[in-house]
């Protein structure tokens, strides 16, 4: 299972980042091989559509899971939801660690 | 720290005047970040001394290399904006009309086209009113706001909050739902819709709404002028029922809004010991009361 991140840092320890076009930092975690690891994709350069573009780069990744905290807006949806990707959102103010725990334990909403 | 963000969907529904009551109201506790760009004049109301400038910088421009260039035309034919002109035997590209798409540049067979980053304004942290702080930006000629702006102005904000351990920020959006609004809302602890007793007031605050609960957004109302119409008052009392949303005040028209705007000054500020300031000292207390009570 590979878990993406929405990050404002690239630890275990760092916040969530809230948003999800214009997030800090991609944190992916790989179930299978315990693997962390963190990828900067340059949002803060996106003019427009930063939503539409980072889903695309998200996308890449093949994550069958994301974890974020207000959630994607209309045109990202429109992407995301065209591959098998799970997106879980409301886990804004916790850490990755504490995010990922909520999402074990099933505290985290489905978006779509 | 807490992101309060004020957005309107309609345009001059009141909101920069409520925004900057509020943030003359919580004075050094607050940050205040003006993400309405486009129409940048809260600046104004607060007295900001624009204490730090940086060059912010969005989008490029086509610039041909009149050496390499050998008019062959290929540029003018293929732009979609007519940004490029025949003047004196030499294709220039005029940097109005230029919308920085590339296209020139990769089919010019001199390479002859380079893009340009454009310095689009400037952006700016004043001290204002109250000892406060203020985090806004100018736009140069035809540059446009966008969301890459608005997240810019908010990150300045947030990193001057927690370095200064400030309680929150107040976010002045723009109106309508695009890039810069959807940017402005991210983040957002609780969102202030300030909408009119008029039609459009609320076609526009249906959209907005719409908007919110994409992110799943927890916001509360002003109606401003609500004797205007007072049916239509009802209409969208009724409307917010249904979505949720509560009507933290009621504001009647009042001229002195304008008066205040004319002095530069929040209503708060105007005129301290009026209703109308009463009520807005109430709704800024309520909002701080839900978002303290929010975990």
């Amino acid at each position: 299972m590979k878990i993406v991140f929405t990050a404002k840092g690239d630890s275990w320890d760092s916040q969530i980042d809230e948003r999800f076009g214009r997030m800090d930092m991609l944190v992916l975690f790989d179930e299978g091989s315990n693997s962390l690891e963190a990828i900067k994709i340059d949002t803060e350069n996106m003019e427009h559509g930063a939503g539409l573009q980072t889903a695309q780069k998200v996308l890449a990744f093949h994550p069958d899971v994301i974890i974020t905290g207000n959630g994607a807006g209309n045109k990202a949806l429109d992407i995301l939801k065209r591959s098998s990707v799970k997106m879980y959102i409301g886990a804004g103010g916790m850490s990755l660690k504490e995010a990922y725990e909520a999402y074990k334990n099933g505290k985290l909403n489905l978006q779509f | 720290m807490k992101e309060v963000v004020v957005i309107s969907g309609k345009g001059g529904t009141g909101k920069t005047s409520i925004s900057a009551s509020f943030a003359y109201l919580e004075g050094s506790n607050a940050v205040i970040a003006d993400c309405d760009v486009d129409a940048a004049n809260m600046h104004i109301l607060l007295n900001a001394d624009f204490e730090k400038q940086e060059d912010f910088f969005s989008g490029e421009l086509a610039l041909i290399d009149e050496e390499k260039c050998t008019n062959c035309g290929k540029c003018k034919e293929v732009c979609r904006f007519d940004a490029i002109d025949l003047k004196d035997g030499q294709y220039v590209v005029d940097k109005i009309s230029c919308e920085g798409c590339w296209y020139c540049s990769r089919v010019c067979p001199s390479d002859a086209i380079t893009m340009v980053k454009q310095k689009a304004g400037d952006l700016f942290v004043s001290n204002i009113k109250n000892n406060s702080t203020m985090v806004h930006a100018k736009l140069g000629f035809a540059a446009e706001n966008s969301g890459k702006l608005v997240a810019k102005v908010k990150q300045e904000a947030k990193i001057f909050a927690l370095k200064n351990d400030k309680e929150f920020i107040i976010t002045d959006g723009s109106p309508g739902i695009g890039c810069p609004v959807i940017s402005s809302l991210s983040g957002a602890n609780l969102v202030v819709l300030v909408t009119e007793a008029t039609v459009s007031g609320l076609h526009d605050l249906k959209r907005v709404i719409k908007l919110l609960k994409t992110f799943s957004l927890q916001a509360v109302c002003i109606i401003n002028k609500y004797d205007l119409n007072t049916k239509m008052s009802k209409i969208i009392e009724e409307y917010l029922d249904t979505e949720g949303i509560r009507v933290i005040a009621k504001l009647h028209y009042d001229e002195m809004f304008t008066r205040a705007l004319t002095e530069a000054k929040p209503i708060v500020e105007y005129s301290a010991q009026s209703e109308l300031s009463g009520l807005i000292r109430e709704s800024w207390n309520e909002i701080k009361n839900i978002i303290r009570s929010k975990k």
